[in-house]
């Protein structure tokens, strides 16, 4: 046993609270809901189903769609915080939630490949990650942080159902797996290929003696098919949605399809950033990981998610997806590749620190505290900046006062200041910022997204508003909110008047007279009732039925493992492997 | 295998690295950096004008020192609020038209984005053989000024008190301004019906107007309704007449029964100034072979109008509209200096085109409401 405080694991709680002491203030400022791209879009989602939990058909945005097009877990569970704490809490509390159980997944997933000690490092890092204090804090993906933890958290369970047939393994993984799904189907989709393959690969590595590989296979594949459908049924509607109306709209360009080596600032956005101080560990993680046997499944994983993270720097994202190139960001990808490292970087810790103690500590500590400074850093000195700060209470009070809710709405030059007018504003618009919903044809003929950021979409974007802008009468689209003068020639020479100024004058109105009030738009999209029903209940019972197995179903305390010294000195050697009672 | 998979995969992501390099165009775009041909320099001058680096752009030029490079910059980037400040260059193609060795003539078409849609510009340039490299000679434009005077403003303004501050801008509460559709006319085009004509004010206050149509099938039910959106001259002071066009896209006149003209008119504030006037038109034959209606705008008033649009009538021998376009002008209109535009006229329209009928509107950023 041993005794110094630098050979032992990090005890589990104190790496929660290490995520709770981060990411708690920070998360408690609402940083995100000011600095990230989509914080608001995934509220205003949430503020929908507070209102109308079995009716995902939301008129607010597009002139009316279904948010039956994006699972609806984090959402449903920030709608329900929210009646305790209000929305905008209730977003950082989920959060909050999300990077903790991300650390306790990155343990438990670690603990498959290395020991109980190197599992604790990887955890403790992840709360450190440069990907994850982008993708809270920069990109505001909460469904990708709130999924990957319980997929990670189901790993193991799998990989006990598929090693050794553990009925309980199979229960709760596959609950985990479905609750996953229902927060973010495309990190589940991807999961299953970057982080399941491993997992399988390593279940028939570890195979008990006398077992066979295809008795190993026959588990997996029976998990995968089981979870399958389970996913198939809990996200229903949402299948029916994306059937009867696949993505067939113009490509929208996104700078995580670029090569990321042409622009520096990309560079630093999509690979400096997330990876940080991880960008060290690389060389090491590539040479460790194909040193052993054990490690070599979670090498490939990582080689691929590093190769997607890229983007358009290399080829093979674009061979692999072929059209949906276009449609996927690659961002995520490296929060994959990370994840990914992280056992093999918490090995190469705990080797640095029997090496050298108190300096490898020191030295370990201010990598993992730089990277995360540096991300949060990036924040105010990258020149992307999100616009989800505007203050915009005025344009809340113009739309909800004197009757201005019978007409629709636009905003030009908001950014993601859009889905906060839209969470408070009783009007519907017919912009939006989810691009996967639009059904308009004003929006799906032109390569360009959101009508409010027209301008960045050059020819496209702004033929887009002009298409819009003509059907204003048959869109009862009345009222124009410009943040962005470059807006108000086309408004001008289309008829519209500027009514009203705010914030001295950042911010203008437009009306034209002529436009009748908003009336329905007819849709096939609109889900019908039992699909709401369905919608309002599964997914969200499927989390709760997750975390009553974890209560009432508790884990066996997994024995000491044998453990290996870094480095291996010849030979294929074992980093760590279950010992079961 | 250890050591093995470790150089492997190194290598392997290199290689990829590499492919996706030379996949992403870099090596076309060094290419781009060279200026060996005529055509090669004026891509590379182009490419630094797209990328906005002014002072590269012009060290470029054969004249550099010629040519100021606030000039230049006025040039392909406007000044004064112009349509070219609302614009950015979002492609460019270049082709040869003349090198005898030492000098050369590029033809440019500039596709640029604006914030009134897209627009072309084509322009010849002249090029250099200077050493090693083709470098292209900017022409030296000097800017026209104008002698100090005063401009007195005497034309009328109709001004109009709402009933309180909440009051949509159009005065709901008073009769409507009499307007009358003086002329409406359907034409099929290859791919589209076009509804065009010209609308009049009767009445003796001005008035924001709007034209609709919507298209009906033989049992009455529509097909398709459009407005005129800036194919208009929005506000119409006492008599004035304006043009309309109204596009279908991708509607057959035999699917059509008939047309529901649809005029909206409310009494708003305007003014009659600034007065632009239009000189010097004529149908000519431009550089690339099409028919079009050039000529000169006057500002005639004492302050800058930032964005002129001009909107054009086209009458056959008998007086009727056959044909409507427009063009926005990418210059701004200082007092007095006449500017040129040009706007388009389909060729099967030119020949059948008697006499036509310029109308500007404009927009002026100090007063956009």
């Amino acid at each position: 046993m041993e005794t110094g405080y630098l050979r032992r694991p990090i005890p589990l709680a104190a790496i929660v609270l290490l995520a709770l002491v981060v990411h708690g203030p920070l998360l408690t400022m609402q940083l995100p809901l000011t600095t990230s791209y989509d914080a608001n879009l995934h509220i205003f989602f949430a503020s929908h189903y507070a209102h109308h939990w079995f009716d995902p058909w939301n008129e607010k945005w597009f002139a009316g769609f279904s948010q039956t097009t994006y699972p609806p877990l984090g959402h449903q569970w920030i709608a329900i915080f929210s009646y305790i704490v209000g929305l905008r809490e209730a977003y950082a509390l989920v959060q909050l939630i999300a990077v903790v159980l991300l650390a306790i997944g990155v343990y438990r997933f670690s603990r498959l490949w290395v020991s109980e000690r190197a599992s604790s490092y990887a955890a403790a890092f992840s709360v450190f990650l440069g990907a994850v204090a982008f993708l809270v804090y920069s990109a505001g993906q909460l469904s990708t942080m709130l999924s990957a933890p319980l997929y990670l958290l189901a790993l193991p369970y799998f990989y006990d159902w598929s090693r050794s047939a553990d009925g309980k393994g199979l229960l709760k993984g596959l609950v985990l797996i479905w609750a996953a799904a229902s927060v973010h189907h495309v990190t589940l989709i991807f999961g299953s290929v970057l982080f399941a393959l491993p997992v399988v690969w390593l279940a028939c590595i570890d195979r008990h003696e006398g077992r066979s590989v295809a008795a190993v296979l026959t588990r997996a594949i029976m998990f995968a098919v089981v979870a399958g459908i389970g996913v198939g049924v809990i996200l229903l509607p949402y299948w029916i949605a994306i059937i009867r109306h696949p993505i067939e709209q113009i490509p929208i360009p996104h700078a995580s399809r670029s090569n990321l080596l042409l622009n520096l600032n990309y560079l630093t956005n999509y690979f400096f950033v997330p990876y940080g101080a991880l960008i060290l560990a690389l060389p090491f993680v590539i040479w460790i990981g194909s040193a052993n046997r054990r490690l070599r499944p979670l090498l490939f994983g990582f080689w691929v998610a590093f190769l997607f993270g890229l983007g358009g720097t290399t080829p093979v994202p674009k061979w692999i997806f072929g059209r949906a190139f276009e449609i996927l960001t690659f961002e995520r990808f490296t929060l994959s590749a990370a994840l990914l490292a992280l056992p093999i970087v918490g090995l190469l810790a705990e080797s640095l620190l029997d090496r050298y103690r108190a300096v490898a500590a020191v030295g370990l500590s201010a990598a993992a505290a730089a990277t995360m400074a540096i991300a949060m850093g990036w924040l105010a000195w990258s020149p992307f900046h999100t616009l989800s700060g505007l203050n915009v209470d005025s344009v809340v009070e113009f739309l909800n006062r004197n009757g201005h809710d019978r007409y629709r709405y636009l905003t030009l030059g908001f950014g993601n200041a859009l889905p906060k007018v839209s969470t408070y504003a009783n009007a519907n618009s017919v912009d939006g910022e989810y691009n996967s919903a639009r059904l308009l044809p004003e929006m799906t003929h032109y390569g360009s997204a959101q009508l409010t950021s027209a301008k960045f979409f050059g020819t496209a974007g702004m033929e887009s508003v002009r298409a819009m802008l003509k059907h204003a009468n048959n869109y009862g689209l009345k009222y124009v909110f410009v943040h962005d003068p470059y807006y108000e020639p086309m408004l001008a020479f289309a008829g519209w008047r500027k009514i009203e100024t705010y914030d001295s004058g950042t911010v203008t109105v437009w009306s034209k007279e002529d436009v009748p009030p908003a009336r329905p738009i007819q849709s096939d999209a609109m889900p019908a009732p039992w699909e709401g029903l369905l919608w309002g209940t599964l997914p969200l019972g499927s989390s709760i039925l997750a975390i009553l197995l974890a209560l009432l179903l508790p884990d066996r305390v997994r024995a000491t493992e044998r453990v290996v010294e870094f480095p291996a000195p010849a030979g294929e050697r074992v980093y760590a492997r279950e010992a079961r009672g | 295998m250890k050591h093995f998979l470790p150089f492997l995969i190194t290598i392997a992501t290199v290689v990829l690295v590499l492919l996706g390099w030379v996949q992403s165009g870099v090596v076309a775009r060094e290419r781009m950096r060279s200026s060996r041909t005529p055509d090669e320099a004026a891509r590379l001058l182009l490419s630094q004008v797209q990328a906005r680096k002014w002072d590269f752009a012009h060290t470029l030029l054969a004249n550099t020192g010629e040519v100021e490079k606030a000039a230049f910059v006025r040039d392909v980037a406007g000044s004064n609020g112009s349509l070219l400040t609302y614009a950015s260059l979002e492609k460019f193609d270049v082709w040869p038209l003349h090198n005898n060795g030492r000098e050369a003539t590029v033809r440019v078409k500039l596709h640029y984005s604006t914030a009134v849609g897209p627009l072309d510009d084509v322009r010849d340039l002249q090029v250099e053989h200077q050493g090693e490299t083709w470098r292209v000679r900017w022409p030296t434009t000097t800017i026209a000024k104008v002698a100090p005077q005063v401009i007195p403003v005497n034309y009328l303004r109709w001004d109009v008190i709402n009933r309180n501050a909440e009051d949509d801008w159009g005065v709901q509460n008073v009769d409507s301004p009499q307007v009358r559709i003086l002329s409406m006319n359907a034409l099929q085009r290859p791919d589209r019906i076009v509804i065009l004509g010209e609308i009049v004010n009767e009445d003796t206050i001005p008035a924001y107007i709007n034209v609709g149509a919507t298209l009906l099938r033989p049992d009455g039910s529509p097909i398709a309704q459009e407005t005129s959106f800036d194919k208009i001259s929005h506000v119409l002071l006492p008599k004035q007449v304006s043009p309309y066009r109204i596009d279908f896209p991708g509607i057959k006149l035999d699917q059509v029964k008939s047309v529901r003209m649809d005029a909206k008119a409310m009494l708003v504030p305007a003014s009659a100034d600034p007065v632009i006037e239009v000189n010097r038109q004529k149908l000519e034959t431009d550089a690339l072979g099409k028919k079009v209606l050039r000529g000169d705008l006057v500002n005639q008033s004492g302050q800058i109008v930032n964005i002129p649009h001009v909107l054009a009538a086209y009458y056959d021998a008998n007086g009727k509209v056959i044909w409507v376009s427009d063009g926005y002008v990418d210059q701004e209109l200082q007092p007095q200096i006449p500017v040129a535009f040009a706007v388009d006229v389909p060729d099967d329209v030119a020949p059948k085109v008697h006499n036509y009928h310029v109308v500007v509107n404009h927009y002026d950023i100090n007063n956009a409401s």
